[in-house]
């Protein structure tokens, strides 16, 4: 009996309290990028975004941003060395590495069977673990994951002769990597909403979205979180022959899942309290995308989030990062690089 | 008119005679008002099964006469009660009085020597008497029901015990016989006792004062909520002392009934007899509930106490166990009674959303017209009355160009040419007023939810046309009210067709229609020189807007969740309709005569795989229903719309779309006039003009009916 409450999952936190809806993503200062998805903060201070095949830089909030780096496919991750390295994960499972000047630096070649690299983490000049969750380039992660429960994601380590060693395999659909108090490292799994130790050890469960990465600020951490979690979606995984089905025969972009993006099209389907009225999206409707940053503190428990409700278009949060004393995000739903304000853990 | 199409070519549409559903009998069955008795009626089956499986020959005619001998007095007693208790008040004297009649009754016919009639009505009037003092004392002055009857109770004890004691021997020893005060006594009448006859009637008449009668209704309503009754102009006061009299003067029959069969009182006599007639009540009614005059459910707890009880004394128990044996069983049915009343809701909210499997055809027809394929023509659209109105699910126009609308809150809403920016006002209806058609008079006719069929005259006078059909055959639950009624119109012979779109849900929960995906619409026919309204078919799938064809010989029909076009030949409405269109790729509402021979149609929403795909499971649906909130149901695409063009033959051959997030999204319905197309939408606080290219500019709707002259 106490074996079977054991393994009874947490319950779910709900948006309530400090993870109450406000409006702060919306009102953010924003600059439009195309196509963002990473965040990182250079060696020299300025701050690093990825757009499409691009890298751009930034030495001041408010400048237009300038190219950096232009790669061969679609930058999917990046990170930043202490001694100044950037690292650039690329869709299908590339990586370059570069000096602080933006020259490519010779090895780094990541094993073949590297699906993906959704997020990295230099854990010396030599050596850098990478973040597959084992969707690749053609996959819609947001829109599959939910369905899937083979966990093929994994974290591999890899050095810059080519050596990798698996960090840890078996992971569902791992999204961000980042580092503790203590040194350990941490993974964010985006459908099973928790922060998980490469040790094994979950470190925090119940998040109410759908994690993107994870990123240390202070003595806590930040979360962004790719959308919210949906009864309806809840229940689905639930219902196992229709979900068999729908995947059988509806296209994936069609799927009920969570949506990166809150647009109308007439072939997506709705919730009945989405409807509309007078035109209008209640800002409290039902919404497959949904925008979330949430702050933690330093055992993980959240203190601090910021919104983009179902009325907003501020959706899907790839990564936030503290930067010049400000908390900056990416929407890969408005495609814009949004500016908090000054950072700050705790309530 | 150069395309045609030809009826009998078409397919049928195929449309069940009944829909036969073990859930939706199971919710029909307990949202009806008898099923709160099922409890009392279960425990009577249980008692009398236990009885028959113990006792030999309990049941035999000999034994069953002698029980309705005995119980009739009781019976009454349990009647009497039952108007006190339904009219809010209790009444503890039932057994003191009872005794006391029963004294006045052998007073009179021993020691007057009165005729039987007059001793009757003595016994009434000794009855009457305690129920006026407890009426005036409880009802009039208000002091209080228990405290007042429990006074009144061991007040009328006391008087009986005294003239019991001096008038004992003397009527005991009196030598009368009477043939009608025997044959009441124990005579049978079509092999029943007599008392069992008067407790029939009685009985009866009972039932059917709180039926029928103004007097009935009255004790209900004051019983249910005395201060709503008095606000509603009833004499509260009054009604309680007539419902006290009432009772008493019944007491007053049990106790001559008793005189007449017993011959003889004693010290005991009626002692105790309330707490056994307050038990049958409050098994009956499953509670001690005010306002319910349920004459058959209390006479079912009397029924199952009288044999329970019979049938242990019977059976040579002692007493007192049969006593505490009693008491438990009593506890067990009204424990398990109170839990059914509890949870009869929940069980009835969980069941009653009844999904079936139900395929759609696929999308077909509208290649190179869907919106991501050709422009979105409503983005030029004007929009109209912004703001100004709530939810204009219809938009008509008159011969003067006078635009009109109905709106949630009831009203019937008027914009003048040119620039229909003021709104007036032109009918309060109440309800949900829907579809609008114009009449050769030139009044407007609306569909109203929840009210029915009304018309609106040119000085905003409404009339109520309909607002009933014919019951269907085989429903348990009474369909023949109009529920929602959708969209209208009129055929050349005057004959106005509309739509009541579903039978089980209202106008705010129209959507979980689709979640059932059963065929609950129908069609019905108003003749307009009858006055009558009749089913003219039964069991579509929501069927919505309705529209005579130009050359006024068909009618066709959107089928919402079918996502289809019927057609059914006004000359032949018995046949089963065609159809005409199918695998629409939205939810069709309204359809309208367009200028050049064809037909508007409003996509309400669009169909995407994945809804069309969860149809097909009708046990997914129910499993969300129930454990999903409301507001995360899986649902059509209510935020997209357009409108369809179709010719005559059925061919889609426009299409128009607004922007994804524009302002024209949900559109239900739409008319052309004088070469613009008005558009409406059922949560849409606007109305959108789109000016037509092509389009004959004389155009209207109500020359198209009713010629230049209309």
């Amino acid at each position: 009996m106490f074996a079977r409450l054991n393994r009874k999952p947490p319950p779910a936190m709900t948006l309530e309290g400090v993870l109450g809806p406000n409006g702060r993503l919306d009102r953010a200062d924003a600059i439009a990028v195309d196509a963002p998805g990473a965040l990182a903060c250079a060696e020299d201070g300025r701050l690093l975004v990825s757009s499409g095949c691009r890298v751009l830089t930034l030495a001041r909030w408010g400048e237009t941003p300038a190219p950096w780096a232009e790669l061969p496919a679609p930058v999917t991750a990046l990170a930043v060395s202490p001694g100044g390295r950037v690292a650039i994960g690329l869709a299908g499972g590339g990586l370059s590495v570069r000096d602080a000047a933006g020259r490519s630096l010779l090895g780094w070649a990541p094993p073949v069977d590297l699906v993906s690299i959704v997020d990295c983490l230099f854990l010396s000049e030599e050596e850098i673990a990478l973040v597959d969750c084992g969707y690749g380039a053609g996959q819609d992660v947001l829109s599959r994951a939910p369905w899937e429960e083979a966990a093929r994601g994994r974290v591999v380590a890899l050095t810059r002769d080519g050596g990798a060693t698996t960090l840890r395999a078996d992971l569902h659909c791992p999204m961000g990597l980042c580092r503790d108090a203590e040194g350990g490292l941490v993974v964010s799994e985006l459908e099973r909403a928790r922060l998980l130790g490469l040790d094994g050890v979950v470190r925090r469960a119940g998040f109410p979205g759908y994690l993107g990465r994870v990123r240390p600020m202070g003595t806590g951490y930040l979360l962004a979180c790719l959308a919210r979690r949906d009864p309806l979606i809840e229940f689905l995984k639930t219902e196992t022959a229709f979900i068999a089905e729908m995947k059988a025969t509806i296209d994936p972009h069609y799927w009920i899942s969570p949506r990166a993006n809150p647009e109308f099209s007439h072939d997506f389907p709705i919730e009945l309290g989405a409807t509309r009225l007078f035109g209008e999206v209640k800002p409290w409707a039902p919404s497959f995308s949904y925008g979330l940053v949430i702050e933690l503190d330093a055992a993980m428990m959240p203190v601090a989030s910021a919104h983009s409700r179902a009325n907003g278009y501020r959706h899907a949060v790839t990564d936030a990062i503290p930067w010049n004393g400000d908390l900056i995000a990416v929407s890969t739903g408005s495609a814009e690089l949004l500016n908090l304000g000054p950072e700050k853990v705790g309530p | 008119m150069s395309v045609r199409f030809d009826f009998d070519s078409l397919p049928k549409q195929r449309i069940p005679r009944f829909v036969l559903s073990p859930r939706r009998i199971l919710a029909d069955v307990l949202s009806r008002g008898w099923v709160e008795s099922a409890i009392p009626f279960l425990a009577l089956l249980c008692v009398i099964i236990g009885v028959l499986a113990t006792t030999q020959g309990y049941f035999d005619a000999a034994n069953l006469r002698n029980l309705a001998q005995y119980s009739g007095d009781g019976g009454l007693v349990v009647l009497a009660l039952l108007i006190v208790v339904a009219v809010g008040g209790i009444d503890l004297s039932v057994g003191s009085n009872f005794a006391m009649s029963a004294f006045v009754a052998l007073y009179c016919f021993h020691i007057l020597g009165l005729p039987v009639p007059m001793v009757l009505a003595a016994s009434l009037l000794a009855g009457a008497a305690v129920g006026v003092v407890n009426g005036t004392l409880a009802g009039l002055i208000g002091c209080g029901a228990l405290l007042t009857t429990l006074a009144t109770m061991i007040a009328t004890r006391g008087l009986f015990t005294l003239a019991s004691q001096a008038k004992l021997v003397e009527i005991s020893t009196s030598a009368r016989i009477d043939a009608v005060w025997d044959w009441i006594g124990f005579e049978r009448f079509l092999t029943m006792p007599v008392g069992f006859w008067v407790l029939l009637t009685v009985a009866i008449c009972v039932f059917f004062m709180f039926r029928q009668s103004r007097f009935g209704w009255h004790v209900l309503a004051v019983g249910g909520n005395r201060k709503a009754a008095r606000h509603g102009g009833i004499q509260v006061k009054l009604t309680i002392l007539l419902a006290y009299i009432l009772g008493g003067t019944i007491v007053g029959l049990a106790g001559f009934m008793f005189a007449a069969r017993q011959n003889s009182i004693g010290a005991d006599t009626g002692i105790g007899m309330e707490f056994f007639v307050l038990t049958a009540l409050v098994v009956g009614l499953g509670g001690f509930v005010p306002g319910r005059g349920a004459v058959v459910p209390v006479l079912i707890g009397f029924a199952t106490i009288y044999i329970l009880n019979n049938a242990m004394i019977n059976a040579g128990f002692r007493g007192d166990f049969v006593q505490l044996a009693m008491g438990a069983i009593i506890i067990l049915i009204l424990a398990i009674d109170v839990k059914f009343r509890k949870h009869r809701h929940r069980l009835l909210a969980s069941t009653y959303l009844d999904p079936a499997r139900f395929s759609l055809d696929p999308v077909r027809g509208v290649e190179g017209f869907m919106p991501d394929e050709i422009e979105a023509k409503l983005r030029s659209a004007e929009i109209l009355a912004a703001g100004k109105i709530d939810g204009p699910e219809d938009v008509i126009l008159d011969a003067e160009d006078r635009l009109y609308c109905g709106t949630r809150d009831g009203r019937i809403l008027r914009f003048d040419p040119p620039d229909y920016s003021e709104v007036a006002v032109h009918a309060r209806i109440g309800g949900r007023p829907l579809g609008l058609a114009f009449d050769r008079e030139g009044r407007l006719v609306t569909c109203v939810a929840g009210m029915g069929l009304l018309r609106v005259g040119p000085d905003g006078a409404v009339e109520l046309l309909a607002d009933q059909t014919d019951r269907g055959l085989l429903s348990v639950q009474d369909d023949s009210t109009i529920r929602m009624a959708d969209d209208l119109d009129i055929a050349p012979d005057g004959t106005i067709y509309f739509t009541d779109a579903t039978k089980r849900y209202d106008m705010e929960n129209w959507g979980l229609d689709l979640l059932e995906g059963r065929p609950n619409g129908r069609l019905l026919g108003f003749d307009s020189r009858t006055g009558r309204t009749r089913t003219v078919r039964d069991h579509l799938v929501f069927p919505n807007g309705v529209c005579v064809t130009h050359d006024g010989k068909y009618l066709l029909v959107a089928s919402t969740w079918a996502c289809s076009i019927l057609i059914f030949d006004l000359a032949d409405m018995s046949a089963p309709p065609r159809v005409l269109v199918s695998g629409l790729p939205g939810y069709p509402d309204n359809i309208n005569r367009a200028s050049d021979g064809g037909y508007w149609i409003a996509l309400a929403g669009m169909r995407n795989p994945v809804m069309d795909r969860a149809m097909r499971h009708p046990g997914l649906r129910r499993r969300m229903a129930r454990r999903v909130p409301p507001t995360n149901w899986l649902f059509g695409n209510l935020n997209i719309g357009g409108v369809l063009k179709i010719d005559a033959a059925g061919r889609i051959v426009d299409a128009l779309w607004d922007a994804p997030d524009g302002p024209l999204y949900m559109i239900t319905s739409m008319r052309e006039h004088r070469g613009a197309l008005y558009l409406g939408g059922v949560t849409n606080d606007k109305i959108g003009r789109y000016a037509l290219t092509g389009a004959d500019p004389g155009w209207t709707g109500t020359d198209s009916y009713w010629g230049r002259e209309g």
